[in-house]
């Protein structure tokens, strides 16, 4: 806006502060939005990243070593099919104690019959313990499909053994550490962590940024309606929208007009007045 | 293996305590006596039966008798059963059962067991004998088949390799024969094959072994793609001969009994293993002794799962091999190799 | 960029907001794919070597019998169950040691016949070789028979098995971002209209009253930014032209009352009456405040509300099943039901009160009322023991959200003037449909990570912000015009107009129907059937009504503003919609499912608008005797007995039809419902219809 009178400090007339001093304040409560909005999308994206990756990862490490409780178990389940009683299969030890040297993250395998006892296990110390009856539960409940559990810092997978007569004799548990899926995954989580917090760190600055240069527009435009005001009423003149102004500061160019137009208006009448107050 | 499972004829009173590791639920339980009643002395489906008690830690208490194969004994078994107030009665055989528990519409009901719930095993034909059907025995009774039925045998025989026209050798004398091969002939009307069959000669009112090979050579002509041996005594003996001649025509063979697969040349076979069968049966009086369910409202049926039997060095003979997935499933019977179930 | 209206600020704010928020997502799930296959691919080759030495094993056993390995028989059978049980896992196949493909399940054999021909597996190393063939990565697993090795066993990886995983996180992801981006609209919105829009409307409405010479208000008090700055200048500048007015009028007064010349008073006077004919002051001895509340006010805080409710959108059968314990003498599919339909009911029971109540005590006060059983509702409801406590906690939520609800429609209703009324609802509806977005994505899929009963609590504490949104928010001034309530007989007396009982029972209630029964209920049991599908597909899946809906909406009242063919819109969308459930007799698939949410999207889009659009034509007398709101208000307490009908009607057909065909079944109710509108449709005609009372 641009003023026909002379210029003199707006804010003086108006006994405010500066107009300095709020400059800035609209885009930093709006900047504080929208970096907020952010930082939760951003933080959302990666969790979501993470915990599919983490679901995908671990199912199919829980995948691998349901198929090796399942050759254990086919080969278990062959001798019991021959009729020998579960407790009576040497050969099962062997069998776990090969499997388990295949892969070194096998913590432990061990067999249980129906009632949890230990017959069989890769850490022979074991053997005659009882597993949970949790695990009895779960082996009795899924009679074809694997079963999954955590015990302490050990992820579990295991498959009930079923005899001929399709009756659970027992189930077979394969321990691994879940350090191992965790270090599997871990890579990941430090670098979602680092590449969310470089791009929150940019976008963040560019949303500040972006915001200042449209509410700097803003507040400019304020600025000058409101130095049009103060100097229109302390001084004068007309106010005249500058060159593609928007209705807005053309329906405001009248109302400055007007406020002038009152105040003049008002200080004739009191000045007549005083004189007509003088002149008795 | 069957030297090392199959346990002298125990005689005589026996008491077995099968307590085992006894768990939490009830350490002091009174065990279960049951009373065993067996025709040919102590083998498979009795170790199957006693077993199945030790692997489920179920203590009970087994008053074993052997009649010895004399039907005599049976009513002297009959009274102690009833005397001893057992809690239930194991049956072996046909004989056994029926003598000991009754045909199902016996007149004399009070000669028999009917107030102790029993269960049998090793019945051949049930139906029409003891029960009046499998689905229930309407009486405090109730047991397992043995026999693999004639549908899951075709089954098998068609997993193995499609046929057109199945083979049958059969002693004419034996009225079973013609029933398999009649069933025979109702199934291969429906999925797709003939059946052709030769009777054993027969001289002086006994099957002659001799003719057996000639028959076979007959049916080879006759363009079979597979020989099935039903389960009949005399061919029960003479299995080397005819599978024998099976092997020497070049022709696979199907046996429903154990021993042409295991002993003989017989290609392969399945059957129900008597253990197995037994451990059913230990399932089905744990049923009534533990679950409290009443004995008629436990169907009489058979295993769920098939033993299949592989002869390893008749199919390299034949070059005929058997499907990877069959041979996952089998026991492989290879005397080369030292694999014997 | 006029800065008493909304839109041109917003869109460049909104633009900004698309510029910071897409692209690091972007790059960041660009970056996490990267590091995902990096990850999976060791892993996937751990879990080939395992199933490859099982096979190989097995395959060595036959060899061992004496099975040449060019004889092995039934291979395709023996591979086929392997590769449907490891997904993972494309082909398998056995060479021998001249490479040439003897067994092969899987894949075509000229795709690979070129890579072994080439390879060299003649060397004698026991170990697996791993090599890149196109699309596959290929682990070959030596198979050694008694005389040394006699060909390899092929694991053929399926590179589509990690982009498919990887799919399924950029979907994800999308699912979230655009969630986020809505949230983003809303808050934007909300802190532009708080901080700017909503003070610049108030001082352009100042403006307009001084422009015709009415000096007699200012705006309300601002903020310490630039706008609250520049509305205090602005009124610094009313004050003072104010301030010259009232010493003006002392002096005036001081004069008239001391003066003793006559002629002076009575031209005092006459100044006084130019001033006071040109200007207009206050006549309180200040100007009055001026204060305009918006529709929009209240949008953040309902969004937020409806957002907590729309979480558990997804999983609400679900979790109702894992919770459920046998009713005697119900069967388990109607006790799934329940919960679903007694919230339905609570809702029609609870907000014709409701909404008396926001009129009398004031919609803040009962929206803050409705918050505190809602938010018990979801605390509880993450901690229900059985189905029977659940129904109590989403009994009590019911109520709750009737409230709440009601309290932001009187609101709207009550600051928006009758003209701006429609406008007003739009905003409501707006909200409502944009939380159902995002609250049914972003709920679902949160579910799926992190389970159903933190998902509720996530929900609780989302309605506690809306709480504290709204304590912030002024109460509204109390309508003194006291609708009068129309009795019961009224109402019941509105049904005596068919036009309006066919549009409640041949298009209200049927929508209703399909709505609640198939889709809120049916729909997730149904989905899960499928294995493959998980609780985020779910969400995604339900998430596509929402968006139909919101983008087809504002194009149907449009068009039938423009054509005047509003009966004819409701019985289109009607048949489309019974048309979306019958889609499972084309094919029993989570495809068609989705295809089936497609069309209920465009089936209430195109119907929604205009039914509520008819009501003014169709009960024109009726409107004018009992109010138009109290005919809406009839409409919406009848549809929500079809809401309650819904879920129960469904049940009833679960144990005959089974999931797939019960979605069917209501289908056909809906669709056999709608086509009867449609035949009644046609005897509508169009226009006011003041004929209807005299027809009696």
């Amino acid at each position: 806006m641009r003023q026909d009178g002379q210029t003199s400090l707006a804010a003086g007339f108006l006994g405010l502060p500066s107009a300095r001093s709020v400059r800035g304040s609209l885009a930093r409560k709006v900047s504080l939005a929208l970096v907020s909005i952010l930082v939760f999308t951003l933080l959302l994206a990666a969790f979501f990243a993470y915990y599919k990756f983490e679901s995908v990862y671990s199912s199919l490490v829980q995948s691998r070593y349901s198929f090796v409780v399942f050759t254990v178990k086919k080969k278990v389940e062959d001798s019991l099919n021959l009729g020998l009683a579960l407790r009576q299969l040497r050969q099962v030890q062997e069998i776990i104690e090969r499997e388990k040297a295949r892969d070194s993250q096998i913590l432990s395998i061990q067999v249980y019959d129906a009632q949890g006892e230990v017959l069989f296990d890769t850490d022979r110390g074991a053997i005659g313990t009882f597993v949970g009856s949790g695990l009895v539960d779960a082996a009795k409940a899924s009679s074809a499909q694997s079963f999954g559990a955590t015990d302490d810092d050990m992820l579990i997978v295991g498959l009930p053994l079923v005899n001929t007569l399709g009756k659970v004799e027992g189930g077979i548990l394969l321990r691994y550490p879940q350090a191992y899926v965790e270090h599997g995954v871990g890579g990941l989580l430090i670098q979602l962590s680092r590449t969310t917090a470089e791009l929150l760190a940019v976008f963040s600055v560019l949303a500040v940024a972006g915001l200042y240069i449209l509410f700097g527009r803003v507040s400019r435009k304020l600025g000058s309606m409101e130095r049009t005001l103060g100097t229109v009423l302390s001084e004068g003149g007309q106010a005249v929208p500058e060159a593609g102004g928007d209705p807005f500061e053309e329906r405001f160019a009248e109302f400055v007009t007007k406020s002038r137009e009152a105040t003049d208006h008002i200080r004739e009448a009191t000045e007549e007045i005083g004189r007509l107050d003088r002149l008795a | 293996m069957k030297g090392a499972l199959l346990r002298l004829a125990i005689l005589g009173l026996a008491v077995v305590m099968l307590a085992g590791n006894a768990v939490a639920a009830e350490p002091a339980a009174k065990p279960y006596r049951i009373y065993m009643a067996l025709w040919r002395g102590w083998e498979d489906a009795a170790q199957g039966f006693k077993d199945y008690f030790i692997n489920q830690n179920i203590p009970v208490e087994l008053i074993i008798r052997d009649a010895a194969q004399d039907k005599d004994k049976l009513k002297e078994f009959i009274a102690e059963a009833k005397q001893l107030k057992v809690d239930l009665v194991f049956t072996w055989g046909t004989t056994v059962t029926e003598e000991m528990l009754g045909r199902w519409d016996a007149s004399d009901p009070q000669s028999y067991i009917r107030d102790i719930p029993a269960v049998f095993a090793i019945v051949s034909q049930p139906v029409g004998g003891v029960v009046p059907s499998l689905e229930s025995s309407g009486r405090n009774i109730t047991g397992t088949t043995y026999l693999v039925p004639m549908e899951t045998q075709v089954n098998l025989i068609q997993s193995y390799r499609h046929i057109t026209r199945l083979g049958v050798v059969y002693n004419p004398l034996e009225r079973n024969s013609r029933v398999a091969i009649d069933e025979l002939s109702a199934i291969g009307a429906r999925s797709g094959f003939e059946v052709a069959s030769a009777a054993v000669e027969v001289v002086d009112g006994k099957p002659l072994a001799a003719s057996i090979a000639g028959k076979v050579a007959g049916l080879k002509a006759a363009g079979i793609d597979f020989l099935y041996i039903p389960p009949d005594t005399f061919l029960n003996v003479s299995r080397d001969i005819l599978t024998g001649a099976a092997l020497e025509q070049g022709i696979p063979s199907f046996a429903v009994g154990e021993n042409a697969v295991v002993t003989s040349k017989a290609m392969f076979g399945g059957v129900y293993r008597y253990y197995t069968v037994g451990q059913l049966t230990a399932y089905k009086a744990e049923q009534i002794l533990v679950h409290k369910i009443k004995p008629e409202a436990i169907p009489i049926d058979a295993p769920k799962r098939l033993s299949i039997l592989i002869n390893m060095p008749v199919v390299r003979h034949l070059k005929l091999y058997p499907p990877m997935k069959l041979l996952e499933l089998a026991e492989i019977i290879d005397p080369a190799e030292g694999k014997r179930p | 960029m006029t800065l008493d209206r909304t839109r041109p600020l917003f869109v460049r704010l909104l633009l900004l907001a698309f510029m910071v928020l897409v692209p690091p997502v972007g790059l960041l799930t660009y970056d996490a794919l990267g590091e995902f296959s990096k990850g999976l691919v060791p892993e996937l080759d751990k879990k080939a070597e395992t199933v490859g030495r099982d096979l190989a094993a097995s395959i060595e056993r036959a060899v061992g019998y004496g099975i040449p390995v060019d004889h092995l028989v039934g291979m395709d059978e023996f591979f086929t169950p392997v590769l449907r049980s490891n997904p993972e896992i494309r082909y398998l196949a056995v060479t021998n040691r001249d490479g040439r493909i003897l067994y092969l399940t899987g894949a075509r054999r000229e795709v690979l016949e070129p890579f072994y021909a080439v390879a060299d597996f003649d060397d004698d190393a026991e170990r697996v070789r791993k090599s890149n063939l196109g699309d596959f990565v290929d682990l070959a697993q030596p198979i050694s028979g008694k005389n040394g090795r006699v060909g390899h066993l092929h694991v053929g990886i399926d590179d589509g098995f990690v982009r498919g995983r990887l799919m399924e996180i950029v979907i994800d992801i999308a699912v979230v971002t655009l969630g986020a981006l809505l949230v983003a609209v809303e808050i934007l919105l909300f802190v532009v209209l708080v901080n700017v829009i909503g003070p610049m409307r108030e001082v352009g409405m100042v403006i307009d009253r001084v422009r015709r010479g009415d000096f007699s208000h200012v705006s309300g008090s601002g903020s310490d930014d630039e706008v609250g700055h520049f509305v205090s200048g602005f009124n610094a500048a009313l004050r003072y032209c104010d301030d010259l007015f009232r010493r003006l009028e002392d002096y005036i007064d001081e004069v008239k009352a001391a003066h003793f010349d006559k002629s002076v008073v009575e031209r005092v006077g006459e100044i006084e009456a130019r001033v006071r004919f040109l200007f207009r002051f206050s006549r309180q001895g200040q100007p009055d405040v001026i204060t305009e509340r918006q529709a929009a006010d209240i949008r953040l805080p309902l969004f937020l509300f409806v957002f907590a409710e729309e979480m558990s959108r997804s999983f609400i059968p679900l979790y109702i099943r894992d919770l459920s314990v046998p009713i005697p003498g119900l069967s388990p599919d109607l006790v799934m039901a329940l919960p679903i339909a007694l919230f339905m009911l609570l809702i029609a029971v609870v907000s014709p009160s409701a909404a008396l109540a926001a009129s009398r005590l004031g919609s803040r006060r009962i929206f803050l009322m409705g918050l505190v059983p809602a938010t018990m509702g979801f605390v509880l409801s993450a901690w229900a023991y059985s189905v029977y406590d659940f129904m109590l906690w989403r009994g009590i939520t019911a109520i709750g959200y009737a409230m709440v609800t009601m309290a932001c429609q009187s609101y709207i209703a009550q600051i928006s003037k009758q003209e701006r009324r429609a406008q007003g609802l739009g905003v409501y509806v707006g909200a409502v449909l944009t939380a159902s977005i995002c609250g049914t994505g972003i709920g679902g899929v949160l579910a799926e990570r992190v389970g159903y009963r933190p998902t509720f609590v996530v929900a609780a504490v989302l309605a506690v912000i809306a709480g504290m949104l709204i304590y912030r928010l002024l109460d509204t001034p109390q309508v003194s015009e006291q609708r009068s309530s129309p009795h019961l007989r009224q109402y019941l007396g509105l049904l005596r107009n068919w036009r309006f009982s066919a549009l409640i029972l041949f298009a209200a209630i049927p929508s209703k129907i399909a709505l609640t029964g198939a889709f809120f209920f049916l729909l997730p049991l149904t989905l899960m059937l499928d294995t493959a599908v998980d609780l985020g597909d779910v969400a995604r899946i339900m998430m596509i009504y929402p968006i139909v809906v919101v983008t087809l909406s504002p194009l149907a009242a449009r068009l039938a503003d423009r054509t005047g063919w509003k009966a004819g819109l409701v019985a289109l969308g009607g048949v489309i919609g019974g048309m979306a459930l019958v889609t499972p007799l084309i094919e029993n698939s989570p495809q068609m499912l989705a295809l089936g949410v497609v069309l209920l999207g465009v089936s209430h889009g195109l119907s929604a608008s205009p039914q509520l659009a008819m009501i003014p034509d169709v009960c024109w007398t009726e409107c004018r005797n009992i109010g138009q709101t109290n005919v809406l208000a009839f409409l919406r307490f009848a549809e929500r007995l079809g809401s309650f009908i819904g879920p129960l009607l469904a049940a009833a057909f679960l144990p005959f039809f089974g999931y797939y065909d019960s979605i069917v079944a209501v289908g056909a109710i809906s669709l056999g419902l709608s086509l009867i509108f449609v035949v009644l449709s046609f005897a509508y005609g169009s226009g006011p219809h003041i004929e209807a009372e005299l027809m009696e």
